[in-house]
C-alpha cells in the first residue's frame, strides 16, 4: 500500500531534486541542453519556472506532451461533427417537415415514418447502424459493377473476396458518416419541431396575406416560414443540446475523439522502467470533458438567446 | 356603371351547416353598407366570400362587373384563375376583427408590404404614401414600432392604414371593433367614420347598431343565412318590418333615437398613444 502510494507520485517528484522537470520541459529538444545554465536563456519557459516554481514546470511539460497535444487537437472532430451534424440535421428537418405537411398522402406517410421510426430508435444504435450499413451497401453496389465471378473465384479463400470493391474508411470518412448519422437522427426531431412551429404561426396573419393578394409562395416564404423560426427556435435549441451531447459517441466509430483520448490518457499508466506513472486518472480527464460540454452549453444558450432576439424582434416580448 | 361589388345567389355550407342560403346584393360606388345580424347569421362569412377567403359553394361574386371565375377541383369548388383572384384581391382592403398585422414587421413595413410585393410599386413613392396613411389614422409616430408594442386601437388603426395604402376599390371591415376594449373603440370608429365621409365604398360587419346607423347609407340584416331586410338606415332602423329584425334590435339594446359616438379630441387621442 505504501509502495503504491509512493509510486503514484509523478516521477518528477520522486526524481532527484533538480532534474526531472527540466527533462519534461525540454521534450523534443536535444538532451544536452539541460546541462546549459539557466542564465544562458535558451529555454523559453525558464522565466515561468522562476515565477511559479518547479511543480508548474512539470505540469506544463506533462500537459504539453505529444499525446496531450493530440487530445487537444481531437476537439476538432467533436466540433466539426456538431456543426455539420446540425447543418445536415436542419436539412433533414426541413425536408422532413415538408414531407409531414405534404398534400400528397404517401409523402405524408413517409414523413411520419421517418420522424417516428428514427426518433424511436436509440441514437447509439442508429449511430452504429447507419455508417456500417451504408458502407456495406456501397461495397455491395460497387461489387456488382466491378467484381466478375471469375475474379472472385480466383481469390477464393482469401479475404476480402474482391479487392476492388473494398472501401477503406479513414477517420475522415467516419467523421462524414457520423455527421450524416447525427443529421438523420436529429433531423427527425427537427422535422417535428419545425412542423409544429409552422402550425403555430397565427392563421389570421396568413389569411391577411392572402386577402391582400400575395401568391401562395409569398404567403409561405414571406410570412409562414419567416415567422416559423420564432416558434421553432426554443425547440431547435433543445435539439442542438441533444446533438452536442451525442457528439461524445464519435469514438464508437473509431474516431480518435476527445472521449477516446481522455480514456487513453487517464488509464493507469505503467511503464516497466519507471513503474506506475499514474493510477486511474480517467475521472480527471472526464471532468475536463464535463467542463468542455458545460461551456459549450453555456455558449449555445447565449447564441440561441441572441438568435431569438434577432428573429423574434417585435414578436417575442422584450425584457 | 357596374356595381363595385355584386353578389349573386351565394350559398355556403360548413359540413351540414348552411351558413349562407342564396344571398344576393350589390354595392354602388361610394356606398357604405353595414351588415348586421345575430351571431351565426352568416354576415362575416358573406364578407369573406367577397375576397374568397371563404369559397362559396354556389353563386357568383362580381367586382366592377368582373366575375371571379370558379372551377370545381378535387377539393371542391375553388377560384379557377389564381392570377385573376390576386389582381382582384389587391383592390380589396380588408380589416379584420383580430387586426392580423404581420407581427414580424414594423407598422410601416406592414403598410408598405402589399403595395411593394403585390403591386410592385416604387419604394419611395410607397413610403411617402404609407406615412401619409399613418398620419391620417393618427399613428405616424408609431411607424417603426412593432404591432405587439401597440394598443389594440392603434393596431386596428394601423390595419386600416394598411388597407388604405393599396388604394382599395372596396373596403371590407369584419367586426373591426369587436376585439377592442370599449375605451379604445372610439378612436377606430372615428377613423372609419372619416373614411365613410370621404365617399369610399365600404362594407362593414358590425354589432354596433348606433355606429351602423351613423355611418351607413344602407343596412342589410341577415338572419339564418338569408337577407331579411335591405334598405336605408331610416327604413331598417325606423320602421323595421320583419319581426325578427325588431327582436334583434330590441336584444341589441338599440334605442330609436340613437346617440352619437364620442368625438375624439386631440387630448384623448394623445392619451391613447
Amino acid at each position: 500500500m505504501a509502495g503504491e502510494r509512493e509510486s503514484s507520485v509523478p516521477p518528477a517528484h520522486r526524481d532527484s531534486d533538480n532534474g526531472f522537470w527540466k527533462t519534461a520541459l525540454s521534450l523534443g529538444e536535444p538532451a544536452d541542453r539541460s546541462h546549459e545554465g539557466a542564465q544562458c536563456g535558451v529555454r523559453p519557459l525558464d522565466w515561468l519556472i522562476d515565477i511559479f516554481g518547479e511543480d508548474l514546470g512539470f505540469w506544463l511539460g506533462y500537459l504539453g506532451n505529444g499525446k496531450h497535444l493530440a487530445w487537444y487537437a481531437s476537439f476538432r472532430f467533436t466540433i466539426l461533427a456538431a456543426i455539420f451534424g446540425a447543418l445536415i440535421g436542419l436539412g433533414f428537418g426541413l425536408g422532413g417537415a415538408g414531407l409531414l405537411r405534404a398534400r400528397f398522402r404517401p409523402l405524408r406517410i413517409a414523413g411520419l415514418a421517418y420522424a417516428n421510426i428514427v426518433r424511436g430508435v436509440p441514437d447509439v444504435l442508429f449511430f452504429l447502424f447507419f455508417p456500417l450499413a451504408f458502407e456495406q451497401l456501397v461495397e455491395w453496389l460497387i461489387s456488382t459493377q466491378v467484381c466478375s465471378p471469375e475474379a472472385v473465384a480466383a481469390r477464393a479463400g482469401s479475404w476480402p473476396p474482391c479487392m476492388e470493391a473494398n472501401w477503406f474508411l479513414s477517420t475522415t470518412e467516419y467523421l462524414i458518416l457520423a455527421s450524416v448519422s447525427l443529421g438523420i437522427v436529429y433531423g427527425a426531431f427537427t422535422a417535428n419541431v419545425i412542423n409544429g412551429a409552422m402550425n403555430a404561426v397565427p392563421k389570421g396573419q396568413l389569411e391577411a396575406a392572402r386577402a391582400y393578394g400575395f401568391s401562395r409562395n409569398q404567403v409561405f416564404w414571406r410570412f409562414q416560414v419567416r415567422q416559423m423560426w420564432i416558434y421553432a427556435l426554443p425547440g431547435l435549441s433543445n435539439v442542438w443540446m441533444l446533438l452536442i451531447k451525442s457528439t461524445s459517441l464519435l469514438s464508437l466509430l473509431q474516431i480518435p475523439d476527445i472521449v477516446l483520448w481522455a480514456e487513453r490518457l487517464g488509464a493507469p499508466n505503467f511503464v516497466p522502467t519507471a513503474g506506475l506513472v499514474h493510477p486511474d486518472w480517467r475521472w480527471r480527464y472526464y471532468l475536463v470533458l464535463f467542463v468542455f460540454y458545460i461551456i459549450l452549453t453555456f455558449l449555445s444558450e447565449r447564441g440561441f438567446a441572441w438568435l431569438r432576439e434577432r428573429v423574434g424582434r417585435g414578436v417575442v416580448a422584450e425584457g | 356603371m357596374a356595381a363595385v361589388v355584386e353578389i349573386k345567389d351565394v350559398y355556403k355550407r360548413f359540413g351540414s351547416l348552411e351558413v349562407l342560403c342564396g344571398v344576393s346584393f350589390a354595392a354602388q360606388a361610394g356606398e357604405v353598407i353595414s351588415l348586421i345580424g345575430s351571431s351565426g347569421s352568416g354576415k362575416s362569412t358573406l364578407l369573406r366570400c367577397i375576397n374568397m377567403l371563404e369559397v362559396p359553394d354556389e353563386g357568383s361574386v362580381l367586382l366592377d362587373g368582373e366575375e371571379i371565375r370558379m372551377k370545381t377541383g378535387r377539393r371542391g369548388r375553388e377560384p379557377a384563375d389564381e392570377k385573376q383572384l390576386r389582381r382582384i384581391r389587391s383592390k380589396l382592403g380588408m380589416v379584420f376583427q383580430s387586426f392580423n398585422l404581420w407581427a414580424h414587421m414594423t407598422i410601416l413595413q406592414n403598410v408598405m408590404e402589399a403595395p411593394l410585393r403585390v403591386e410592385k410599386r416604387d419604394v419611395d413613392e410607397v413610403r411617402d404614401e404609407a406615412i401619409a396613411m399613418l398620419e391620417k389614422v393618427g399613428i405616424a409616430d408609431k411607424a417603426h414600432a412593432y404591432p405587439a408594442q401597440l394598443s389594440g386601437g392603434q393596431q386596428q388603426r394601423a390595419a386600416i392604414a394598411r388597407a388604405l395604402c393599396i388604394n382599395p376599390a372596396l373596403m371590407l371591415f369584419d367586426e373591426p371593433t369587436s376585439a377592442l376594449d370599449p375605451e379604445l373603440e372610439g378612436e377606430v370608429l372615428r377613423v372609419i367614420k372619416d373614411l365613410a365621409e370621404e365617399g369610399r365604398t365600404m362594407l362593414l360587419v358590425t354589432h354596433d347598431m348606433d355606429f351602423a346607423k351613423e355611418v351607413s347609407d344602407r343596412v342589410i340584416f341577415l338572419h339564418q343565412g338569408m337577407i331579411e331586410e335591405n334598405g336605408t338606415v331610416a327604413d331598417v332602423f325606423g320602421k323595421a318590418r320583419s319581426e325578427r329584425l325588431q327582436q334583434f334590435l330590441a336584444a341589441a339594446g338599440h334605442s330609436q333615437q340613437g346617440h352619437p359616438i364620442p368625438t375624439i379630441t386631440n387630448s384623448n387621442r394623445e392619451s391613447g398613444l
